[in-house]
């Protein structure tokens, strides 16, 4: 491989290395050129010396009560928008919601009353109406005074 | 609903299974979206410290830098509602953060806030040492050697250090770098170079 000094295209390669990472291909032709190039031993050797010495640059822990402090901005920001936003909603609109909340309900629930299947139909069902019944009667009384006075005619004839 | 902190447990056994999921924070920051308060705290758990850390080497002040980040995560609840996993989750954190730190140092407010608090800024560097419990020479010697160190850094241009905060701690690749600092990868790359080629210069002779 070509010395990775000087060059920044290797540079990912040299801090790779330095990382810890020896498995990949590249890194290992990287160890193979280390092991000819005192240039580049120096470099590597130099870089994981800074590397060690910020590694010994600890920043002190977070303060305990950094979450309670963030959450209790939190809460405060969203109390403050439900008080600044309070004033723009008066008061139709604030019955204006509920009202309309319970209507929409309403109106879901006769939607869902009014997709149901509907029911298997009933046979037919007749239902005789009273004048029905009466032309049934004044037809039989037709029928009966039809009949006895076609007796009576053939026993007129027969006579 | 407000978020509330996720309590450990939870956030343990969450975070068992961010190896899987190639973005499990933009799925949750999904959740958020949705109104998982929840979800916040569990992102808040997982990212409070490198954010800290991160803005804290950047202006070197813990108060300010706690400061910062509060205002990062407030801007990352403020914006769930309009959050699209367009990216990684940490690019767009880191972004805001980067933007947060460099403008706190470009507006002088570091200086100003440091005057204030003074106390609280100055905190004993043999806090910040590795060592659990140095001896007095012990810690008088990584005293200096962290006072270097911060010098160092601060002494880079602000987003090569941002760069090399990134690079080293947060252990980001060039492409994800790129599109926090809004530059090209070549540009990274570059960057790069420069700033861990001052930093050997430096503080090779600590080495």
């Amino acid at each position: 491989m070509n010395c990775p000094i000087g060059s920044e295209e290797q540079l990912e390669l040299l801090h790779v290395y330095c990382a810890g990472e020896r498995n990949t291909p590249e890194t290992a032709s990287l160890a193979r050129h280390l092991e000819v190039c005192a240039a580049c031993r120096e470099l590597v050797a130099g870089q994981q010396a800074v590397w060690s010495v910020l590694d010994e640059w600890k920043p002190p822990e977070a303060s305990a009560d950094f979450d309670r402090r963030l959450f209790a901005r939190i809460e405060q920001e969203v109390s403050l928008w439900n008080r600044l936003l309070a004033p723009f909603r008066p008061l139709w609109v604030r019955l204006t919601i509920p009202v309309a909340a319970a209507a929409t309900v309403a109106i879901m629930v006769g939607l869902i009353v009014d997709h149901r299947p509907a029911q298997p139909p009933l046979g037919p069902v007749e239902l005789a109406q009273p004048e029905q019944i009466e032309h049934a009667l004044d037809d039989m009384q037709m029928l009966h005074d039809f009949n006895t006075a076609t007796r009576a005619d053939a026993a007129n004839t027969k006579m | 609903m407000l978020p509330q902190p996720a309590r450990p447990e939870r956030v343990k056994a969450d975070m068992g299974g961010l190896a899987a999921a190639l973005d499990y924070d933009a799925q949750l920051m999904v959740r958020v979206k949705e109104g998982d308060g929840a979800s916040f705290a569990v992102l808040l758990e997982k990212h409070r410290s490198p954010v800290i850390h991160f803005l804290y080497r950047m202006v070197q002040n813990q108060a300010v830098a706690e400061e910062l980040a509060q205002e990062v995560f407030l801007r990352v609840y403020r914006s769930r509602g309009t959050y699209e996993p367009t990216a990684k989750f940490t690019t767009w954190l880191f972004r805001i953060a980067t933007h947060l730190a460099l403008n706190s140092l470009r507006d002088g407010r570091n200086e100003r806030l440091q005057d204030s608090l003074d106390g609280d800024s100055g905190e004993p560097v043999a806090r910040q040492l590795s060592d659990k419990q140095p001896s007095a020479e012990t810690a008088m010697v990584n005293e200096v050697k962290v006072e270097e160190i911060r010098q160092a850094v601060a002494a880079l241009p602000e987003k090569q250090r941002a760069a090399v905060l990134m690079h080293k701690y947060q252990e980001m690749e060039y492409s994800q770098i790129a599109k926090i600092l809004n530059c090209s990868e070549s540009a990274v790359k570059s960057l790069l170079f420069r700033a861990y080629e001052t930093l050997r210069a430096r503080l090779a002779h600590m080495a």
